[in-house]
Parts: C-alpha cells; sequence; structure tokens
C-alpha cells in the first residue's frame, strides 16, 4: 500500500511556525555556545553534552524569556554554570589544566596545526594569549554572539551594565594593540 | 619590522590620519571568530542533533509508551532521552507496539535492500491523520487510511520518532496551531 501515500521532506519546508523558529535560533546560537563552553576549559564531548542541556533547559523557561535578546543571555548564562559545574568535577579527577586558550592547538608546536590555521589567525591566537584571561573569554564569546546582543550578553558575563562598552572597548583595544606589536601586523601596514 | 617606534601615544582611537591604527571592532571581532571556527570547529551535526531533541520535547502531545516488542528488538538503551530501541538483529522484521491514553500505535520495521528501512503501521483505533517520521535533518510524512494504516516505504536507517498528529478535525481549535492539539509521540527508536 506504501505506493499511494506521500511523501514528504519536510526539512526545508519544515514544521509549523514555533518549531521553525527555535530550529534557527539553534543554528544561529549553538556556535556562541560552543565557545562559552570551551572557554570554560571543557572537553569536545563535555562542551557538546553541556550545550545540548543548556537548549534543553531552554525549553522549560522559554516562556519567561520575552526578547530574542534576553533568550541569547539566558542561553550563554546557563551553557556558563553548567560548563563550570561539569569543569569543576572534572577536576576533581583529572590534573587541572585552566588556561582555556590550551585547549587550542598552539600553531607554533608542529606543522600539521600550523597548517591548519591561515597567517592571520596564527597572528590573532597568539595576539589573544597575551590578553588577561577575562578578556579572552570576552572577546571569544562576544565574536560569536549576534551583534543586537552584544550588551546583554558583555553584561551577563560579569560586567556591570555601565561599564560594558568599556570593557569590551578595552579588550578590543588590547588586542588590537598586540596585533600591532607582532610581525604580521606591521608587515600588512606597509603594504 | 618589529621597529620600537610603535609609540603607544600616537594610538588616537579616533585615527584622524588616513591611516587606522589597526582593523576595526567588527574587523577583529570578524578575526577572532575566524580563528576558533578554524582551530576548535563546532562538531559537525551539533545543531542538528540539538534541533532534533528540542523539537521533539517541545511537541505538544502525548508520549506513547512502548508496550511489546518481539524479541529481537527488545534491547533498549538509555541514551537518547527516555526510551530508545537499540537495532535488532540486521534483516529481522521487527514489530513494535505502542500504547496512550486512548490510541494504540503498532508498527512493523523491515529492512530494504538498499539500506533503508520500510515501516507499516496501524493504529487503532483506527483514524484518519497525518503520521510523520521525526528524523535527524527532516521528517517525513504521510497520511493514515480510514483502517488506521499507514506505510513508509523507504525511511533512513537511524534514530527518529513518530508522531500520529491528532485527526484533521482536532486542529481546528480557536487561534491555536496545530501543535496545541495532542498528537501522540512515541519514544525514539533506533531503526
Amino acid at each position: 500500500m506504501g505506493d499511494d501515500s506521500r511523501h514528504r521532506l519536510a526539512a526545508a519546508a519544515g514544521p509549523p511556525a514555533p518549531v521553525i523558529a527555535l530550529d534557527d535560533l539553534i543554528d544561529e546560537l549553538t556556535p556562541v555556545l560552543w565557545q562559552v563552553a570551551r572557554a570554560a576549559g571543557l572537553g569536545r564531548e563535555d562542551a557538546e553534552d553541556v550545550v545540548q542541556t543548556a537548549w534543553e533547559s531552554l525549553l522549560s523557561h522559554l516562556n519567561t524569556i520575552r526578547e530574542p535578546g534576553a533568550l541569547t543571555a539566558w542561553l550563554v548564562t546557563a551553557t556558563r554554570r553548567e560548563a563550570w559545574r561539569v569543569a569543576a568535577a572534572r577536576r576533581k579527577t583529572q590534573p587541572a589544566d585552566h588556561e582555556w586558550l590550551g585547549a587550542i592547538p598552539d600553531p607554533r608546536e608542529n606543522s600539521e596545526d600550523r597548517a591548519l590555521l591561515a597567517e592571520e589567525q596564527r597572528a590573532v591566537w597568539t595576539a589573544l594569549r597575551t590578553l588577561p584571561p577575562r578578556c579572552q573569554e570576552l572577546l571569544r564569546i562576544v565574536a560569536f554572539v549576534p551583534r543586537p546582543d552584544y550588551d546583554l550578553v558583555a553584561a551577563r558575563l560579569g560586567m556591570a551594565r555601565g561599564s560594558v562598552g568599556p570593557t569590551r572597548g578595552r579588550c578590543l583595544d588590547k588586542l588590537r594593540s598586540a596585533l600591532g606589536n607582532g610581525s604580521w601586523v606591521e608587515e600588512e601596514g606597509h603594504r | 619590522m618589529s621597529n620600537p617606534s610603535a609609540d603607544h601615544g600616537a594610538e588616537d582611537p579616533r585615527g584622524e590620519g588616513p591611516f587606522t591604527n589597526g582593523p576595526g571592532d567588527g574587523a577583529l571581532f570578524a578575526m577572532v571568530r575566524s580563528l576558533f571556527e578554524a582551530a576548535d570547529p563546532v562538531p559537525a551535526g551539533l545543531a542538528e542533533r540539538i534541533r532534533f531533541s528540542v523539537a521533539l520535547a517541545g511537541l505538544e502531545g502525548e508520549m506513547a509508551r512502548l508496550t511489546a516488542a518481539d524479541a529481537e528488538a527488545s534491547e533498549f538503551d538509555e541514551h537518547a532521552d527516555g526510551l530508545a530501541l537499540a537495532r535488532g538483529a540486521a534483516e529481522e522484521s521487527r514489530t513494535i507496539t505502542f500504547d496512550s491514553s486512548d490510541l494504540t500505535i503498532m508498527i512493523r520495521i523491515d529492512a530494504n535492500a538498499d539500506g533503508t528501512a520500510r515501516l507499516d503501521g496501524w493504529l487503532a483505533p483506527p483514524r484518519r491523520c497525518q503520521v510523520e517520521i521525526a528524523l535527524i535533518g527532516g521528517s517525513l510524512e504521510v497520511g493514515a487510511d480510514a483502517d488506521g494504516r499507514f506505510a513508509f516505504p523507504s525511511v533512513p536507517r537511524g534514530t527518529v520518532r513518530i508522531v500520529v498528529r491528532p485527526p484533521e478535525r482536532g486542529s481546528v481549535t480557536d487561534g491555536r496551531g496545530p501543535t496545541e492539539a495532542r498528537s501522540v509521540i512515541t519514544p525514539a527508536l533506533v531503526l
């Protein structure tokens, strides 16, 4: 009987509206939450679990969240909290490796990793590493946040609302000048 | 090129001259993003997996209970939320029954030669309605006939859930989308 049944691949056409909106958000915000979890020092598997948990816990809070911006901030906070919880539990059983930038390959270490990163990316990595950890985390996360949500998210990252702009600005300035001290930017500047 | 004349004093943040003092904020964020996208990419399929679990968790509906499964199909896997059916002996046909408060769903799963699965189902009491298979990355939908029979001739292997939509009449409720009427959702099963 299957021959007369109509098949429809609904990935594009999609289910009812509320689900579609949530799907879009998941696509858009999962990269941000990934950075949040990884910046907390989690391994990749733990980070996946934490991000998924954050989304699932969002469901029971959906009706308390009014605007998309607040939703991003809520998710960032939930992910960060859960990531810290998991990271703390891990630290009890594993030797501590707190410096999160250690979690990404050091492009200077071997040629294989070096090949993965473009010249500019290596310069950014090197410059970022010279920044205070808080700036590293802030820049790493906010870089992935949709622009309209910057302020709320930065605020949730632990800074008083009034100082959000300047702090983000200061971190950016530090990165800019660290980049300026590197040879890559020097060379670029002379072209 | 690492000239010490990199005078911090001259770093006028407003960059009056024809040359700016390095990349702007947006460009910096783009560089940071590019670094982490390359060095620490979001795992492939993570957003998709989250969409799958969230979409189903958010669905208004009654979770059907597994009431009977033939021997080959009765290994359970607690990994997915709730109940997942482990893959049965490779090429055998499996019969599984789910119960909700007012509906029984019986399905038979057969292997197709091309590696996909064929799924035949019966609803009791019979109802004419839409039946959906939710898979990671999309869904398939067919109609159940007046006898409550439906069939999916070719379903990709993987984790799926079956969603039985309410009969057409049930979705007329004013101002509410069709998801507001009670769908019946089965636990995840692995085809």
